[in-house]
């Protein structure tokens, strides 16, 4: 596609708005969590922080962050561990099994995927109620893996089907059976399908704040999104300490996406049929 | 080693019938191919050998045993596939032995066998590489290894080399005849390409539409093509065949299509025929003769159309009341567009049908 200077030249500009006005919220805390408590409320407003990191040192010591990170780390973890080893096998059987209305279930699954989660708040709360799952860890992360299942069971079930048949067959007369054939070929090959799925189910239980703030009520047992939205100063709002505590919390979701990006990048299926 | 036997397999995908009453046999170390054009059903039947598909009806016997109800792997068969198929996340060395491992092959049973297959094939130096590091070429060698690894009774091909360019195909197809000379075991190789079916078959089973059209050595089918479909389907460039009727007189036969009328000097071996029926006549462009060279011999007078050079021969396309013909000549034989020539051919080389099947007939 060609396209003349003056395209260019908007598509540059409606480019670096796009990026600036996405990140600078983002910038803006990072800036402000960097501030002495008296540059924060300074008016006007100063750009350049001094590089204090005594609100990173309150927000660890005093806000007790580090639980916050724990428990999110322990729910969105098991989520995804929970979601994607019930979604791989269930991917595989739709990409593959050939069965009656599988375009009605693919479908399906896409629009539970969308339903709005007010809907469902209720139902859920009766039942981890009567399970006892209020204020636990697995009260949380049940709703979480049915929450996130369809997407993952889609992404995969796309992604296996676009795999060589051939290399299954193989897998056949070599001997394996479907799990063998599922988990020595068919995962190794997919990886790229299964971190995307991955990283898309570990970012939504990292940031979900509805239902974590409906079932965990228990400060001690809150993650990370409920415990920064509960943020109490004594007289107040802490907001050096609130950004020391985003960029906390976003930053073990930016590693994470630098980590699997090269897993998602590599072309591992290539060679695989002739070429 | 084995033999293998079908016996009346049928396939229908929904209501689509892809297979029918199909039934051969292979002997002990023989190389037998299936030969068709694409969409009859060749890769569906060996799939159905491999158990990698399910005939509708019909049994596959493997040695004498019936294996219509055991999986792939426990039919002790290895396949190549036409993409190869080969792991792209393992090495060489690990493609090679995945079957052996899933079969719990002692580790140093599993080395000797990599070392063989790898001096066979000339790819020691590849064990360490993955597939997308190697060529087309080198990849058809190590899915023939990694069949090769398993000692198997019976090696299935599915047009294992057509995703090779014309040189290299020419090499591997010497290679794999050169290999079932050395291992002495059964294959069974599927290709829509007749040079391969030729060269490499000892039975060949040509396949159209889902059933079988002819089975036999590569000169049967060449020389006595049962019907229609095998004689124009076998050979580059295709024999001729004209439609017509042949009516049956004393000691010759008449043969006319439109006005084009050919006195041939056969008998059928069923006599009794009254009235001209329905026919097809078949010569090879290779029949057609610039010289009378025996006795008897069939004269056809035409134009030439068009002079083709392929360097070692010529093909002359040839007009004759209407009908057109395709000689093959040598090189040194010169003629002009335009020029009126007489061919020949020998009555013995002659091939008519009717009602789709080869009419025998004695020459006088
Ligand atoms: N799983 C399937 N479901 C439905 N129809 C099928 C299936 N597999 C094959 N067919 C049909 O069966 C017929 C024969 O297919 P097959 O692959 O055996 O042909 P082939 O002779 O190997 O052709 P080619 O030379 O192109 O490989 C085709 O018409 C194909 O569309
Ligand atoms: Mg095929």
């Amino acid at each position: 596609m060609t396209r003349t200077p003056a395209e260019r030249v908007l598509l540059g500009v409606g480019i670096v708005f796009a990026v600036l006005g996405s990140l600078f919220p983002f910038v803006w805390f990072v800036l402000t969590s960097l501030k002495s408590p008296l540059a924060v409320e300074a008016i006007p407003p100063t750009w350049w922080p001094d590089g204090n990191l005594g609100f990173y040192r309150s927000a660890l010591a005093e806000h007790q962050l580090l639980a916050y990170v724990g428990n999110s780390v322990i729910v969105a973890g098991s989520t995804t561990v929970l979601s994607l080893a019930l979604a791989i096998p269930a991917g595989y059987a739709l990409a593959r099994i050939p069965m009656a209305g599988k375009s009605w279930i693919l479908g399906g699954l896409l629009t539970i995927s969308m339903f709005p989660q007010i809907v469902i708040a209720g139902p859920i709360w009766q039942l981890l109620n009567r399970l006892g799952g209020l204020n636990t860890h697995w009260g949380l992360t049940l709703p979480y893996v049915a929450l996130t299942l369809p997407l993952a069971i889609w992404i995969l079930a796309t992604f296996f089907k676009d795999l060589p048949l051939e290399l299954e067959e193989a897998a056949r007369v070599d001997g394996c059976t479907v799990w063998q054939t599922l988990y020595r070929v068919m995962i190794p090959l997919a990886t790229p399908g299964i971190f995307t799925a991955a990283i898309l189910t570990f970012i939504y239980a990292w940031n979900e704040f509805f239902f974590a703030l409906l079932i965990l009520t228990d400060p001690a047992k809150q993650t990370l999104p409920v415990g920064l939205a509960l943020f109490q100063g004594e007289f107040t709002m802490p907001w050096g300490e609130l950004a020391a505590a985003s960029v906390l919390a976003t930053l073990p979701l930016i590693v994470l996406v630098l980590v699997f990006q090269r897993g998602i990048i590599s072309g591992l299926s290539a060679g695989a049929v002739k070429g | 080693m084995a033999d293998l036997v079908l016996t009346g397999i049928d396939k229908t995908f929904g209501h689509q019938r892809v297979l029918q009453g199909i039934s051969l046999k292979a002997d002990d170390g023989e190389f037998v191919v299936l030969l068709g054009p694409s969409g009859c059903g060749k890769s569906t039947l060996l799939r159905i050998i491999a158990g990698l598909e399910q005939q509708t009806s019909g049994s596959v016997l493997i040695g004498g045993q019936c294996v219509d109800a055991l999986p792939p792997h426990r039919r002790d068969i290895a396949m190549v596939f036409q993409n190869y198929a080969l792991y792209p996340h393992l090495t060489v060395r690990e493609n090679l032995a995945f079957g052996l491992r899933m079969r719990k092959t002692p580790s140093d049973i599993i080395e000797a066998r990599i070392a063989e297959a790898a001096e066979l094939l000339e790819i020691a130096d590849l064990l360490d590489r993955r597939p997308k590091d190697l060529s087309g070429g080198q990849r058809q060698r190590v899915a023939m290894g990694r069949a090769l690894v398993r000692h198997p009774r019976l090696f299935l091909f599915d047009e294992p080399l057509s995703n090779l360019d014309a040189r290299l195909r020419a090499s591997m197809r010497v290679e794999i005849k050169k290999l079932h000379k050395r291992l002495g075991v059964t294959m069974i190789y599927v290709t829509h390409d007749q040079i391969e079916a030729m060269t490499l078959g000892e039975k060949i089973v040509v396949m159209d539409q889902g059933e079988i059209r002819q089975i036999g050595t590569p000169e049967e089918i060449y020389r006595q093509p049962h019907n229609p479909f095998v004689a124009g389907f076998i050979g580059t460039p295709p024999m001729n065949l004209l439609e017509g009727r042949l009516s049956v007189q004393a000691r010759k036969c008449l043969f006319e299509a439109e006005t084009f009328q050919l006195v041939l000097p056969i008998v059928p071996e069923k006599g009794g025929m009254a009235r001209p029926i329905p026919a097809i006549l078949g010569i090879r462009p290779e029949d057609l003769l610039p010289h009378p060279e025996e006795r008897p011999i069939v004269e056809i007078t035409g134009t030439v159309d068009l002079v083709e050079n392929l360097g070692a021969e010529t093909l002359v396309y040839l007009a004759i009341d209407g009908k057109r013909l395709t000689a093959r000549f040598p090189a040194t034989y010169r003629v002009q567009p335009g020029n009126t020539v007489t061919v020949y051919v020998s009555p013995h080389r002659i091939h008519l049908f009717t009602k789709g099947e080869r009419l025998p007939f004695s020459c006088e």
